[in-house]
């Protein structure tokens, strides 16, 4: 059995409109990998120009943060999910009320 | 076009009233049919900004008065509710208390995990001294530069 990653749906036009693909077991960062080489577009979303993640760009192993785990070394094994998952902050700006 | 269906404009109107003078935020609930984006329920989700979420370098000196924050977990969590009722999470909310109902620099700055282009809808809804005022939609476009409005009914 795979893994299954999810996609949110704001970013599944960058994954061929897929909610959720499903690619061999392996290490966050190996699955993230090959996420990306089978969509660039998507890839692009979800890293920053120095390969970083996006800072508002997470991602989920089960229901764990991968930062609070192996970070891209966390291991995901057959039949587990890896969700990614946009956080969203904002607020009216100070002196314009 | 955005069409709310229910008690939705309701619900929304009543959380930013409830956590008012903070700022409320939640997600949308529903379904995105070509360019239709049909919301059909709420997630109100707590607001869990702090100083260590700042985006900026001054956001230590401002409060859930004029900032949120929605939590990826809050998010999950949201997306598993919608999954279970064969929905997708198709926008968020938030609540300007005592300002206007179109977003700040800083709603579009903390939006950038949002894919641009897609029809994943931002409402913002004002509130002026504790009512429920105005409720706007937004779409964010232009590779995350802009937001434009959209149409709501």
């Amino acid at each position: 059995m795979p893994v299954t990653v999810t996609i949110p749906t704001a970013l599944r036009q960058y994954a061929g409109g897929h909610a959720s693909i499903t690619l061999p077991a392996g290490s966050a960062g190996q699955i993230l990998a090959t996420l990306r080489e089978q969509y660039p577009q998507l890839g692009k979303q979800l890293y920053n120009d120095q390969g970083a993640l996006r800072s508002f760009v997470n991602v989920y192993v089960g229901d764990e943060d991968i930062r609070h785990l192996q970070g891209v070394e966390t291991p995901v094994a057959d039949g587990e999910t890896v969700s990614i998952i946009p956080a969203i902050a904002g607020g009216v700006l100070d002196g314009a009320r | 076009m955005i069409i709310l269906t229910g008690d939705v404009y309701h619900a929304i109107a009543q959380h930013a009233e409830e956590i008012y003078p903070n700022e409320c935020v939640g997600l949308l609930l529903g379904r995105i049919t070509g360019m239709r984006t049909e919301v059909e329920d709420v997630f109100p989700a707590p607001n869990r900004w702090t100083a260590e979420v700042g985006l900026t370098p001054t956001d230590a000196d401002h409060s859930q008065r004029d900032r949120f924050y929605l939590d990826p977990r809050d998010y999950l969590r949201a997306d598993r509710v919608a999954n279970a009722r064969g929905l997708d999470v198709v926008g968020c909310y938030h609540s300007h208390p005592d300002h206007l109902a179109v977003p700040s620099p800083r709603d579009l700055m903390g939006a950038q995990a949002i894919g641009s282009g897609s029809r994943f809808v931002f409402l913002i809804q004002s509130v002026h001294r504790g009512r429920a005022a105005e409720l706007t939609a937004w779409l964010l476009v232009d590779d995350g530069a802009r937001f434009v409005a959209e149409e709501m009914r």
